[in-house]
Order: structure tokens, then C-alpha cells, then sequence
């Protein structure tokens, strides 16, 4: 699905990322998952195509056949719009704040499948409904909603969209515990009955047991191991990675 | 909360009414000569003592200062302000004659100074590091810089004496022939002259809260998940649109004065120019009027920039202060 | 980098005006008020450096002479500006609460009043000389000192060294003088220098409309305003030269300015 082969990146000459390697497969969910630094967040940006200016990354990231960090401007739109969504840490303030959530809903995904109005509202409604959340939050502002609510309005643009994978950059960070559950679930959910694949990545060991099926460890800019997430729990590699498990129990 | 806002608002408005009322009623209070000379100008030596007695009692002379200035201001909101010493008319009759070519002065080149530096703003905002964001900058400063009336004698001298294809000064309506393409020829230079050394501060002050507004975190996640550039510069421009009229509020005060000046220097025959005379002259009630009109002028506009303010951001519709 | 070699550039140019019209009575050789009618409108040349005006008096000694009053007049109404503007912010930051918002909300009334207004309402009767339209302009010109004045003091009032002094049981005046306005100084020092310039631009517009300095006084502004009778005669060098002191003046000043603003936001920008 994705394959990522020795990607680096330098921000204004000072290596962030070094020569990392990994997968993710179609249909499954896989987590990359260290500490803050280690480089997951940027390794994403260079996905995207939205490294912060200064920044350059090498290497290989294929999509589709189409390598990501070179396809031209054009192309990258292209993707962004028909096969990847992503989601990101700050719900709060993934929204502009004075643009009612029915346009920024529309533009997020019914826009991108050619979707008349009336056809998004109705559809988007049902998802919206499934999701817990009342129709009526379509006609607020951003700011009349909570951080999990508009974490959840995130993932109903990726249920509307089916996207060919989904990156989930740190999603539940910004969240509370009880809320970090349900996301979780609402995750899972979106996998097991859409096959949809994700790239989720995380701090946090307890969400990669709970709903990834393979993991990618980053440490200092560089991926130290990766397998499934049987295979690591049972029988880590890497002594970071050890510790990393022996920390959790 | 509509209601509570705009109820706010007024209120402010009418205090600052109040002060500059308060400052006008000041300057007649220590303008040389009694007050009934004060008012009636020119005519009072044609009053008789019986007369001047009667308008001591209507002013409440024999009372208070603070007395007195309520009596001054329950005369001026009925629109009563006196009459001139030079003209001997009501200042009211002359403050009115003037205002159209006022409204029409701060009308247009307020229009071009809003549209030019929304172009220009945008244009350089939405191109961080480029030439044209880096030349905005400069040009701004450097036009900003050049006192208006300045421009306005290099013009007269260039225009009007060198190629003599603009008329120099005036209001184009001494002759009475010509009509309004006339009166526009004379617009040509004062309004020139004002949207040339307002219009880079402004689209200054657009593009850098767009660039500010671009570095928001939603501006990613929207073109991270491919939303149309399009889209995501409208509501960029939406949200920066905010400060700049701001912006605008603020600076109209200082802009109204400055059109005063470029009014004078192009006797362009409005407001500005009323008052500067009068000042000259020591036509005090002349002069009160010629304040109190441009408080009021000044009061409205910022009225109206509020109401649109208001219109555009949610967060005050809806009391959220967060 | 590039902009702390413009800012040499800037205080450089400022500098070379000042100490120019400092020194104005070495550096021309004629008598600012000589009138010499026997030479009136002789164009820029070698006896006239700059021309003569339509008294035949030497452009150029004007010029520093005006420049000399116009200097004078913004220093002194920006000195004003900046004691009242320190004092009115000053207590309304640190004091706080009703006092602050009272005290703030006639702020922003006035700050809504064309400060020009006033002050032709004062020169009305006033017939001011030079010292009182000083006065004046810096009577009008406080507001926006005492806003920035404000927002520091409140901003210092929660710095940990303030709360520390506060708590070792520091005198009130250490507190406020040697703590708050100390560190004040960066802010109120730019927008002095806004302030200044804003006070050259009053002085010149005043003097210009005639309602200024007294005319037998030379300044930049007085100069053009007699010089719009004498370009409609094609007399351009009496008129031109002024505008650009006075526009170079006020070019120094911003870029000065904008190079002294707000340092942490320029170097996210580079």
C-alpha cells in the first residue's frame, strides 16, 4: 500500500530523519509509535508533502506506484484528495473558527467525490448520527464544540470518504481518557467494517495493543524495528524497544 | 445579544460625542467677547439691550458653566448651532452646503484605498518570501512617509502648471456649468494624492495578517487533506479581513484629519476646509460646527465598521469570548 | 543581519539631519531671515545653493533653520506625550480593576477624535507661538503611549522578578521605577519614535495651513506654505526641497522604527 525506503529529512541541514524504512499494508492498521522528537510527526509532514519551509526529504515513499516525495504540486493535490485523510492532534483547532462546520464538512469530503449538497447532508447526516453527534452541530461554529467532538467530525469525513488510507497523527492526545476510548473504537470500527488502512501514529503502547496490527518503533530520527505487533510484544529486538515494554507493565 | 452589542457600541459613540460637544462648547465658552457676541456674531451690535438680555436668559448666562452647557446642548441636537461671524448665515445652512463634497472626498478615496490595498495585500500576503511581499513592505513605508500635501503641491505644480490639463484647485462648481464630470476633474488630484499615501499602509496591514492567519494550524489540515487552494484562501481573507478593519476604525480618525489638510491645499470647498478657515478667521461657532460634524462624521464611520465586524466574526455574535 | 545594517543606514541619515540643523548658523552662509530683494526667486545655483524665495532670503539656510524649529517643536511635544502617556498608563496598568477600565474606556473615546480637530480648536484662540503648539501637539498626542505603557505594566505585573520584589517587600516606587518602566523602555522607545514622527507631521500640516508656528519663524512646514503660491509661478525648488527634508526625516524615523519592533516576530520571519 504505502512503502516508505530510506527516507531522510534535513531541516536546514540538520537531520531530523535518518535512512528510515517501513510499510504499511493494505487493510491493516499500523503504528508508529516513540517519543516526542524521534521524528514520527515529521516522517508524516514528508508524506504529505507539507514540511515546514527549510525542510527536505530524500528518499522513497511509494503510493499507488507514485513515489510521494517527488510527484509534482499538482499531482500531491490530487492525492491528498481522492486517497489519503488525514487526521491530526489538535482537533480544537483543525477548523477554521469562523466558518460554520456544515462548509468545512462539505469541503472536507463531500466536495472532493463531486457530491451535490442535498447529497451530503443526507449522507453526512447518517454518519453524524452513527458517530453520536446531532445533526444540528452542522450549523455551529467550531468553537461551540469540544475537542472530541470535532475529533469525531474529523472522522466522519473520513467515513464519507473511504480514503485509501487514513493517517491518524497522535489523534487522541488532545483528548481525555474516556474520549480516547471511544476514538480508538471509532478507529477499529472504521478498519474492520471498511478495510480501510491506517498509519496511526502514537506515544502511547496501550493504543498500539489495543488496535494495530503491525508497528514501526522510531527512536532519535531512526526506525529501530518493525514487525507485527505480536511478534514485537513477545520477543523485542531492540533493548530500547524492551525497555520501551518493560516500562508499560 | 444583537441587540446588547449594537446598544454597546452607541453608547461609546455618544460619549465621545459627549467629549467632543463638551470641547466645542470649551472653545466658545473661551473665545474672546461675550457669548451673545459669541452666537449671534457679526449682528450683535444690531441687537438691543432688551434682546441681548433675552438671549442671556435663553443661554442661562447668570448660571453655572455646567448650566450653561446644557442649555448650549439641548440648542445643538435641535440643530440650532448658531451663526456665523464672517457670513452672518446659520452655521448649520453653511455646515450642510459643505458636506456633500466631503462625503464625496472621504467616500471615494476611502472606496479606492479599501480596494487597492485589498488587492495589493492580498496579492503579497498570499505569497510569503516573494518579490511582491517584500517590495509591499518597502513601498508602504515609504509611501506612508510622504506628508499628503506635499504630493498634492508636486502634483499642482506638475499637473496643473507644468502640462495645465487639471484644474489646480476648487470644487468645479464656481462656474455652475460642467456638472458632476466637472466636479470629477477636480476630484482627480486631492483624491489622488490621499489614496497614494494611504493605500501601501494599509495593504501592509492586510498582508501581514494574512501571513500571520496562513500560519494557523487549520490552514495544514485543510491543505493536508487536499480542500481546494481556493477554498482555504477564502477563509484565510475571511478571518484577516478581522484586524484590518480594525485597522481601519482606528486610523479613520487620523485620515479625516488628514484629509482636512489636502481639502485646504486643493480648496477643495468641504468640511475640512470650512474649518481650517474658521480657525483662521476666529469664526468660533463656524468652527464648533465644523467639529461637531466631523465627530459625528468620524463616530458613524466607525459604526459602520464595527457593524461589518460584527457581521463577519461569529465568535462576537455568539458572546464567545474564549 | 540585513537589518541591523539598515538600521545603521537610517540612524545614520537621522543623524546627519539633526546635527545639520543643529549647527545650522556654521553650516550656511547667509542669515535665514536676510531678505535680499534684489535677488528673490533666483533658481538652485552656486551663489544660492538651493535658490532664494519670493523675498530673495537663501532656501537653503531656511531649510536648516526651519529644520532646527520643526526638530525642536516634535522633541519638546513628544516629551510632552510621553510624561502624560507614562503617567496615564502607568496607573491604569498598575492599579487595575474599575480604575483601568474606566480609565481606558475614555481612552478609546478619545483616541476616536481626530487629534487635528483639537488641536485647531486650540489654536483658535491660543494664537499659539511656538512653545504652546508644542504644547498642544503633545497635549493631543499621549494616547497611544499610555495604551502600550498599559499592556506593559500589566504584562510585568505578572513577570515572576515583579511578583518576586513584590514579595522581599520592595518599595512601591522601586517596584514601579526600577522594575516596570525599566523594562518598559524597548516598548515606549518605539512608539516615542512613531510618536515623533506623528509630531513632524502635525507640525508641518499646521504650519502649512498657515495656523502653526508664527510665519516670521522659519520651519519646514511655513516654507511650504508659502511655497504654494510660488510654484503656481514655477518657483518648484522652494517647495520641493522642505518636502523632502521632511520626507526623508520621516522615512528614517519609520524604517528606524520598524527595525526596532518587535525583534522576536522579525527572526520568525527570516
Amino acid at each position: 500500500m504505502l512503502s516508505v525506503r530510506q527516507l531522510s529529512i534535513d531541516i536546514e541541514g540538520k537531520p531530523i530523519v535518518r535512512n528510515s524504512s517501513f510499510s504499511v499494508p493494505l487493510g491493516k492498521i499500523t503504528s508508529i509509535i516513540g517519543e516526542s522528537g524521534s521524528g514520527k510527526s515529521m516522517t508524516v509532514s514528508a508524506l504529505l508533502g507539507i514540511l515546514p519551509p527549510g525542510a527536505k526529504a530524500t528518499g522513497q515513499a511509494l503510493f499507488y506506484d507514485k513515489n510521494l516525495l517527488t510527484v509534482s504540486d499538482k499531482e500531491m493535490m490530487e492525492i491528498r484528495r481522492t486517497h489519503l485523510f488525514t487526521i491530526f492532534q489538535d482537533a480544537a483547532n483543525s477548523f477554521n473558527p469562523s466558518v460554520k462546520m456544515r462548509h468545512q464538512l462539505f469541503e472536507f469530503s463531500g466536495r472532493k467525490s463531486g457530491d451535490t449538497n442535498e447529497e451530503f447532508r443526507l449522507k453526512m447526516e447518517g454518519i453524524l448520527d452513527d458517530l453520536g453527534l446531532a445533526p444540528e452541530i452542522m450549523e455551529q461554529y467550531p468553537f461551540e464544540l469540544s475537542g472530541g467532538m470535532l475529533q469525531r467530525c474529523m472522522i466522519a469525513c473520513a467515513l464519507y470518504m473511504k480514503p485509501g488510507l487514513l493517517i491518524a497523527d497522535e489523534p487522541t492526545s488532545a483528548l481525555d481518557m474516556v474520549l480516547q476510548k471511544e476514538f480508538i473504537g471509532l478507529l477499529k470500527r472504521l478498519n474492520e467494517q471498511h478495510g480501510t488502512t491506517i498509519l496511526l501514529i502514537t506515544h502511547d503502547l496501550d493504543i498500539v495493543a489495543e488496535v494495530a496490527h503491525d508497528m514501526v518503533v522510531m527512536r532519535h530520527g531512526e526506525v529501530i524495528e518493525t514487525g507485527s505487533v505480536t511478534e514485537v510484544f513477545d520477543c523485542p529486538k531492540h533493548p530500547y524497544t524492551k525497555l520501551l515494554l518493560d516500562s508499560r507493565f | 445579544m444583537t441587540v446588547k452589542w449594537i446598544g454597546k457600541r452607541m453608547m461609546m459613540g455618544i460619549i465621545v460625542l459627549f467629549i467632543v460637544s463638551f470641547l466645542s462648547f470649551f472653545i466658545m465658552h473661551a473665545a474672546p467677547g461675550d457669548p451673545a457676541a459669541a452666537f449671534y456674531g457679526g449682528n450683535a451690535q444690531t441687537l438691543n439691550a432688551a434682546e441681548k438680555e433675552r438671549i442671556s436668559r435663553v443661554f442661562s448666562l447668570d448660571r453655572p458653566v455646567i448650566a450653561q452647557y446644557g442649555t448650549w446642548l439641548a440648542e445643538t441636537m435641535k440643530g440650532n448651532l448658531g451663526v456665523s461671524y464672517k457670513e452672518g448665515r446659520p452655521v448649520s445652512t453653511i455646515l450642510m452646503e459643505r458636506l456633500p463634497n466631503t462625503l464625496l472626498l472621504f467616500g471615494v478615496t476611502l472606496f479606492f484605498i479599501i480596494i487597492g490595498s485589498i488587492w495589493l495585500g492580498t496579492t503579497a500576503g498570499m505569497k510569503a518570501g516573494s518579490l511582491w511581499d517584500k517590495g509591499l513592505s518597502t513601498a508602504s513605508i515609504v509611501t506612508s512617509s510622504i506628508p499628503a500635501f506635499w504630493l498634492g503641491i508636486l502634483f499642482i505644480s506638475f499637473f496643473a502648471v507644468k502640462l495645465g490639463f487639471l484644474p489646480s484647485s476648487g470644487t468645479g462648481d464656481i462656474g455652475g456649468e460642467g456638472g458632476f464630470t466637472d466636479k470629477l476633474r477636480y476630484l482627480l488630484m486631492p483624491a489622488t494624492v490621499i489614496v497614494l499615501t494611504h493605500v501601501g499602509i494599509y495593504a501592509r496591514f492586510l498582508q501581514e495578517s494574512i501571513k500571520a492567519e496562513s500560519r494557523n494550524y487549520y490552514v495544514t489540515v485543510a491543505r493536508a487533506n487536499g480542500v481546494a487552494e481556493q477554498v482555504i484562501r477564502k477563509g484565510i481573507l475571511r478571518n484577516a479581513s478581522i484586524p484590518y478593519l480594525n485597522y481601519i476604525g482606528m486610523t479613520i480618525p487620523s485620515f479625516v484629519g488628514g484629509s482636512i489638510i489636502v481639502e485646504s491645499l486643493f480648496s477643495w470647498s468641504g468640511l475640512g476646509q470650512l474649518t481650517v478657515k474658521a480657525v483662521v478667521t476666529k469664526d468660533f461657532p463656524l468652527l464648533m460646527g465644523g467639529i461637531l460634524l466631523t465627530g459625528l462624521i468620524v463616530v458613524l464611520s466607525l459604526f459602520v465598521i464595527d457593524l461589518i465586524t460584527y457581521s463577519l466574526n461569529p465568535r462576537l455574535r455568539k458572546g464567545d469570548v474564549r | 543581519m540585513k537589518s541591523r545594517k539598515a538600521l545603521t543606514f537610517w540612524c545614520t541619515i537621522l543623524g546627519i539631519i539633526v546635527v545639520m540643523t543643529i549647527f545650522a548658523g556654521f553650516l550656511s552662509s547667509y542669515e535665514p531671515n536676510d531678505m535680499n530683494l534684489d535677488e528673490v526667486y533666483t533658481s538652485p545655483g552656486e551663489s544660492h545653493l538651493l535658490g532664494t524665495d519670493h523675498l530673495g532670503r537663501d532656501v537653503f539656510s531656511r531649510l536648516l533653520e526651519g529644520g532646527k524649529v520643526t526638530l525642536t517643536v516634535a522633541s519638546i511635544s513628544v516629551l510632552v506625550s510621553l510624561v502624560i502617556g507614562v503617567l496615564y498608563g502607568g496607573i491604569s496598568g498598575y492599579v487595575g480593576g474599575i480604575v483601568d477600565t474606566v480609565m481606558m474606556r475614555f481612552l478609546e473615546a478619545l483616541i476616536t477624535i481626530p487629534s487635528l480637530i483639537i488641536i485647531l480648536a486650540f489654536q483658535a484662540f491660543m494664537q499659539g507661538g511656538m512653545w504652546s503648539m508644542a504644547l498642544i501637539i503633545g497635549v493631543t498626542g499621549w494616547l497611544v503611549t499610555a495604551r502600550i505603557v498599559r499592556s506593559e505594566f500589566i504584562r510585568l505585573k505578572d513577570a515572576e522578578f515583579v511578583k518576586m520584589a513584590i514579595m522581599f517587600g520592595t518599595p512601591m516606587w522601586r517596584i514601579i521605577f526600577g522594575h516596570m518602566l525599566r523594562n518598559s523602555i524597548p516598548a515606549i522607545f518605539v512608539v516615542t519614535l512613531f510618536n515623533f514622527a506623528g509630531a513632524i507631521f502635525i507640525e508641518v500640516s499646521l504650519s502649512f495651513l498657515g495656523i502653526g508656528v508664527p510665519p516670521a519663524i522659519p520651519s519646514w512646514g511655513n516654507m511650504l506654505y508659502y511655497a504654494q503660491n510660488d510654484i503656481l509661478i514655477g518657483a518648484w525648488w522652494i517647495g520641493v526641497f522642505p518636502g523632502i527634508m521632511i520626507f526623508i526625516t520621516i522615512l528614517a524615523i519609520n524604517f528606524i522604527g520598524e527595525a526596532l519592533k518587535d525583534p522576536e516576530r522579525r527572526r520568525l520571519d527570516a
